[in-house]
């Protein structure tokens, strides 16, 4: 067994030993240690360096309030992770950890030079220091202090593990499993509550499992927790361990990560790593406990000088003397208890040194019994030891004057301030707190959410009356929800109560301006970095906080808050509610991005919507882009083409003879309903009424103040029945407008909207020989120039699947869409493509759709149009329906700046050195004119290939309408390009290609 | 997250189901094209910014797919009540008096 | 997991210990839309339309769940759609309403097992408890809007867009496994 560790004692199991590395150095704990309690019982306190001096640091708490033991743990590739608190941490066979912050090693680490340069860098000093001159930022002064300041560095390697979440629902949710926690859901899980237990900790138990010497109800302490924790299971409750509630939100909302996989040696199959639990609780108790405080004095940093409660929890749940001859120095009574704990199991307390001039007579008499040495109103003022403690400084002091200092040599310097109620959660549901004089400390007040706080989190001390109050919660929130519990007392014997008194940095004998006290172990922060700041204007806690950057590491100031409040307020010469105190804000501990990111990542980042054809398309080597949530075959290439080559292939086959288009991914939306023609009226700038059934027409959509929202063919199939479509990314957006007019606008209307998007898969075919292909396909109509022109629609039987027919074009050639149930989709699509085998028919994706379009100057939403274009500005005033009463957007469009001249219109470009512009680049009238330029517009739509054997370009330009033939200018980095202003239409504007 | 009740539905449900849709009792008027610019600039771009009890609408976008109205508090961002979307607006003081 | 819907096919597509989740035979849905006095469509129907929004009817086979104040979804054997069509189609005039056939439009998940219930946790936000055995409601899965039914304690359906599919599934899948092992 190792040097420190205590036969008999711990709830660690010595008969398993468990391998892990340190530093490369290999180290044996137990089955159950952390890597602070394994570390410690093979006699190591040295486990870090700090942040700003690269001080030599050790575990000074054991739990997740650690601030200076963070490692970085390693399980093979890619499982690296910086920052984990030792205290936490639980072993395995195999582990790998590291210290941080060091270089070339822990013991010895050239960064701590900033420690002897302390002087230099007091508060603010990165305000200070760093202003001037001003190119020494980036230079000089960021990679130094990015280099010499920090915790660990960021893993390089993709994280391999999944992550998980869940949601939870539950009428009670019990937050920390201690005395507290246990009794209140033992009250609360009556008459089929479903009562939830949350404990961040490895086992569920809390101060219990650091004070086995209490008996609850005649049973030593850990028989009772095993006995009741079994109750709790029986009764139903989930009790869920290694989970942290990091976060309360709105309306009983709590966030918490459960790690499923970091304490375990094998990782199991399909397990996540960590879940998210997004719990919703009826009720909250919160129970969280209360976390011990330092004291501030110099060299109150070295390894070696830990927490006294820390200690107890050392020697008591993990069988492991955190030294053998310590000393305690303390304001508390709980200190002493561990000074016993600690003489009992063999150790020598050097001394109990106490800031107060009395204590209880008990303490005293069992401190004698011991044989212990007790100095009274006795104050610490230096450690000495270089990467361990020696020995502690302490001396008298009487009537505010501090006596001649006494050396005593000791391995530990077990130290308590006393104990802050844990109030992080119920800070988060912005619950006032009330400062309470006698205990030196913030309590809960009042919450606006469903909770209540109970036992040490509410200032209450010892286990019995933890175990009555955390009862009384259970039994209340029970209540709440409406059932009778049962009263339950408890009685306990071997309870530790006691009371102390909070410290600012203790009185000195030394120069205080030179003293090394640390307030906050994890940013460096000094007793005296708090009173400078007073001094230099800091006035709010807040401006403290920020300037000392106190409180603001990862632990959150879980420690050093109410230090620093103390030191603060004296500063300033307040009370410590006058100068308030910083916000907790979630999370409660560092928490991974795994955590939040759940199942989001890879294949699961985001929904992937694919039509039915996508396989096909996929199958047949398309390459694909994303539009919306959808993903869209962009364009085919054959063996040896690159995009240009394909597309100005696919281009030429579909203007020369049949070209075959997945047009599935837009949106549908069925209108039905005796108003359906007024409803179309009212949303669309168009007339309908009187479009005949089996007609369809191009519709444009506006907002209320005018400006294009989405365009789409619309057919009517039934006096009462339109068939509408909308652009792909604008589906969901425009079904989501019509129904927000109709219910709330315009509830009169009868008529209703159904979205079909899905319902259908659309096949689009373009080309002079689209209709001889398509014609013996079809029964039911002949697709004839007479029998079914240009915008027509039908409802009919195509290869034999029932299909709406519509014949419109967006590429300017005759043009069929294909609607079939969207199961039908891949079959409709590959009988077409035999039947056009014999026309070569070719496969074109979206970006020949869009050259296509663009050379016949149709636009396409939120490309030409940005959300400020009206249809006069788009050249589209044909759509408007100038006739009607109204239409949305009609009152709009008639505002003075729509109707303003010079407004930025829709224009054809043609470059004049046949070369293509980028889309998004700005256009300017006057290449001379002095920088910055005045800018006029700018290229909406380019493309370098297509059937006009040159480069075309839609542009927004400022009265455009009114400059055609005149040239503009777009500057780019390398020269300028000149571009002659066109008609939009650079195809066929007869629309003779249209006919049959 | 907010708890939100469906007045349609009568459920209380997660707000993941609900999507925001700006404030609420912003009539469109009858007659929009007899609306002089300035009575069409304040309906169209006009808004309340409140501190304290707002009229919003929701949509019970993944469930019943209704607009209806709410009162929610932007300091404590507790809804005071949810009411369907052709109910009068409701008393304010009334329901601040029930949240006391 | 990202695998085209076309990829489905009807049976069994996920099975652990804690849940399975097959692909429902194609079906006939209809989206109803009506208000006002709904006599006449429980008459054409054979049967009366649920009253309030979570609510099912059924009558030979046709399914009927109310998910809004004027919406309800029918599922039925797909020769008896055009029979619902045409009893419906009679009744226009008189009682103006919209029935659009979305059976296209589609697909069905069947979840069963003992930890069905749970399985749903991943995804839906709303307590999966308070939609009863014979209910059922339109919800949010990951982000994706679904139709849950609840046929049994451990039983569902989740009828969800064919598009939205594979993601939905992808993630009932790696629940299934995830579930599974924690229950060792």
């Amino acid at each position: 067994m190792s040097q420190y560790r205590v036969s008999g004692r711990g709830r660690v199991d010595t008969s398993r030993p468990v391998t892990f590395t340190f530093d490369g150095k290999r180290f044996t704990g137990a089955q159950g240690d952390t890597v602070a309690s394994a570390l410690l019982a093979n006699g190591v306190h040295l486990m870090g360096r700090s942040f700003k001096y690269h001080r030599p640091r050790g575990a000074v708490a054991a739990g997740s309030e650690e601030p200076n033991a963070l490692i970085g743990t390693r399980r093979g590739p890619g499982r690296f992770e910086p920052n984990t608190r030792a205290t936490v941490q639980e072993i395995w066979n195999g582990l790998e950890t590291n210290s941080q912050n060091k270089y070339p090693s822990l013991k010895f680490d050239v960064g701590a030079v900033n420690d002897a340069a302390y002087m230099l860098f007091s508060a603010g000093f990165y305000y200070k220091t760093f202003m001037w001159p001003k190119n020494f930022w980036h230079k000089v002064y960021e990679p130094f202090i990015r280099a010499a300041a920090g915790l660990g560095v960021s893993p390089t390697e993709e994280d391999p593990d999944h992550y998980a979440s869940r949601y939870l629902h539950c009428d009670v949710l019990i937050v920390g499993a201690g005395p507290t926690g246990i009794a209140a859901a033992r009250a609360a899980a009556v008459d089929g509550l479903k009562v939830v237990l949350v404990d961040e900790n490895a086992e569920a138990g809390g101060t219990l499992l650091s004070e086995p010497q209490a008996q609850i109800d005649g049973r030593p302490a850990w028989d009772w927790l095993a006995a009741e924790l079994e109750a709790l299971k029986a009764a139903g409750v989930k009790i869920m361990t290694r989970t942290t509630a990091i976060g309360y939100y709105h309306q009983n909302m709590i966030g918490m990560v459960e790690k499923l996989t970091d304490h375990l040696p094998e990782l199991p199959e399909d397990t996540p790593r960590e879940r998210m639990w997004r719990v919703r609780a009826k009720q909250v108790v919160l129970a969280q406990g209360a976390l011990e405080k330092p004291l501030v004095f110099h060299g109150n940093d070295r390894p070696g000088v830990m927490l006294a409660g820390s200690a107890q929890t050392y020697l008591n749940r993990y069988g492991v003397l955190v030294g053998k001859r310590p000393v305690i120095v303390t304001s508390h009574d709980s200190a002493w208890f561990a000074a016993f704990d600690l003489q009992d199991a063999g150790a020598q307390v050097q001394a109990i040194v106490d800031l107060r001039e009395g204590v209880h007579e008990a303490l005293l008499s069992e401190a004698r019994a011991r044989g212990i040495t007790v100095k009274l109103s006795h104050t610490a003022t230096a450690t000495s030891g270089r990467l361990r403690v020696s020995s502690l400084r302490v001396n008298p002091v009487s009537g505010g004057s501090v006596g001649a200092g006494e050396e005593i040599r000791c391995d530990a310097v077990l130290m308590s301030g006393g104990w802050t109620p844990s109030l992080h959660l119920f800070s988060h549901t912005k619950g006032s707190l009330a400062w309470d004089d006698d205990r030196t400390t913030f309590l809960p007040k009042d919450t606006p959410e469903d909770c209540l706080i109970a036992g040490a989190s509410r200032g209450l001390w010892g286990v019995e009356a933890v175990l009555k109050d955390g009862a009384e919660k259970g039994r209340e929130v029970a209540e709440l929800l409406g059932k009778t519990p049962a009263q339950v007392a408890y009685s306990v014997a071997g309870d530790r109560t006691g009371t102390g008194i909070s410290m600012k940095e203790l009185p000195t004998d030394r120069s205080p301006g030179k003293a090394k006290a640390f307030v906050d172990y994890q940013n460096d922060v000094t007793a005296k970095d708090l009173r400078l700041a007073v001094r230099e204007g800091m006035r709010s806690i807040e401006h403290v906080k920020r300037y000392t950057t106190n409180g603001m590491a990862t632990d959150q100031g879980k420690m050093s808050n109410i230090n620093g409040l103390n030191i603060a307020a004296d500063a300033l010469g307040k009370k410590q509610p006058q100068v308030g105190l910083t916000t907790f804000r979630p999370p409660y501990t560092p928490t991974s991005f795994g955590a939040f990111a759940g199942y989001h990542r890879g294949d699961h980042f985001e929904v992937t919507r694919k039509t039915q054809i996508d396989a096909w398309a996929e199958e047949n080597g398309a390459v694909f882009e994303p539009v919306s949530q959808w993903r869209r075959a962009w364009y085919f290439p054959k063996a040896g083409e690159d995009m240009d080559a394909a597309v100005a292939r696919e281009c030429a086959a579909t203007r020369k003879s049949v070209g075959i288009f997945d047009a599935s991914t837009l949106g549908k939306i069925e209108v039905v309903g005796p108003d359906a023609v007024e409803f179309m009226n009212r949303m669309y700038t168009n007339p309908w009424t009187k479009l005949g059934v089996g007609k369809c027409r191009y519709g444009l959509l506006l907002g209320d103040d005018g400006y294009i929202r989405d365009d789409g063919v619309i057919g009517r199939l039934g006096q009462d029945k339109f068939h509408v479509t909308t652009t792909t990314g604008g589906a969901a957006r425009v079904m989501n407008m019509m129904e927000d007019y109709l219910q709330t606008e315009w509830p009169d209307l009868n008529v209703w909207l159904t979205s079909t998007t899905e319902q259908w898969s659309t096949v689009a075919l373009n080309g002079p020989n689209a209709a001889k292909l398509l014609a013996p396909l079809v029964e039911g109509v002949e697709l004839t120039e007479e029998t079914f022109p240009h915008m027509s629609c039908v409802e009919c039987t195509v290869a034999g699947m029932p299909a709406r027919l519509f014949r419109v074009s967006f590429t300017g050639e005759i043009g069929f869409e294909v609607n079939v149930p969207a199961p039908m989709g891949r079959q409709l699509w590959e009988t077409l493509w035999e039947a056009g085998q014999q026309y070569g028919i070719t496969a074109y994706g979206t970006e020949t759709m869009h050259v296509l379009r663009a050379e016949k100057g149709y636009i396409i939403v939120g490309q030409d149009t940005d959300g400020t274009v009206t249809p006069y500005d788009a050249g589209m005033g044909w759509a408007v329906g100038k006739k009607k009463p109204d239409f949305v957007g009609m009152r709009g469009l008639a505002r003075p700046d729509l109707r303003a001249k010079n407004r930025k219109q829709l224009v054809g470009l043609l470059t004049e050195d046949q070369s293509k512009l980028e889309e998004g680049a700005q256009i300017v009238f006057d290449p001379k004119q002095p920088v910055p330029m005045t800018m006029v517009g700018h290229v909406t739509s380019s493309y370098d290939t297509g059937t006009t054997g040159r480069p075309i370009a839609l542009a927004l330009v400022e009265g455009g309408h009114e400059k055609l033939g005149e040239t503009v200018y777009i500057p780019m980095p390398d020269r300028t390009i000149a571009a002659k202003i066109t008609s939009t239409i650079f195809v066929d504007p007869e629309n003779a290609r249209l006919k049959i | 997250m907010l708890l939100i009740h469906c007045p349609y539905c009568n459920e209380t449900l997660p707000e993941l189901e609900f999507t925001y849709a700006g404030q609420a009792h912003v009539v469109r008027p009858e007659q929009p094209s007899g609306q002089s610019d300035e009575q069409w600039e304040e309906f169209l771009f006009i808004r309340a910014n409140v501190r304290g009890p707002h009229y919003e609408r929701w949509r019970h976008f993944h469930g019943c797919g209704r607009f209806f109205n709410a009162v929610r508090d932007t300091v404590s961002d507790k809804f005071l009540t949810t009411y369907e979307a052709d109910a009068p607006r409701p008393d304010l003081s009334s329901l601040t008096e029930r949240q006391k | 997991m990202n695998a085209p819907v076309s990829s489905f096919t009807s049976g069994a597509l996920v099975e652990t210990s804690a849940a399975r989740i097959s692909k429902a035979p194609a079906i006939g849905r209809l989206s109803l839309r009506a208000r006002g006095d709904l006599a006449p469509f429980d008459a054409a129907l054979g049967v009366g339309l649920p009253l309030s929004i979570g609510q099912r009817a059924s009558v030979d086979g046709t399914e009927i769940l109310r998910l809004g104040p004027d919406e309800w979804t029918l599922t039925t054997p797909v020769p008896r759609t055009a029979q619902i069509e045409a009893a419906f189609a009679e009744i226009y005039e008189a009682h103006p309403h919209s029935l659009v056939d979305i059976s296209g439009r589609e697909v069905t998940f069947e979840i069963e097992g003992a930890q069905a219930a749970e399985l749903l946790t991943l995804g839906c936000p709303r307590d999966i408890e308070t939609i009863l055995p014979g209910q059922g409601r339109r919800t949010v899965f990951d982000g994706v809007t679904v139709v849950l039914w609840r046929d049994a304690e451990d039983r569902f359906r989740m009828d969800v867009w064919q598009s939205f599919a594979p993601h939905v599934l992808a993630l009932l899948d790696t629940g299934c496994r995830e579930l599974a092992a924690q229950s060792h």
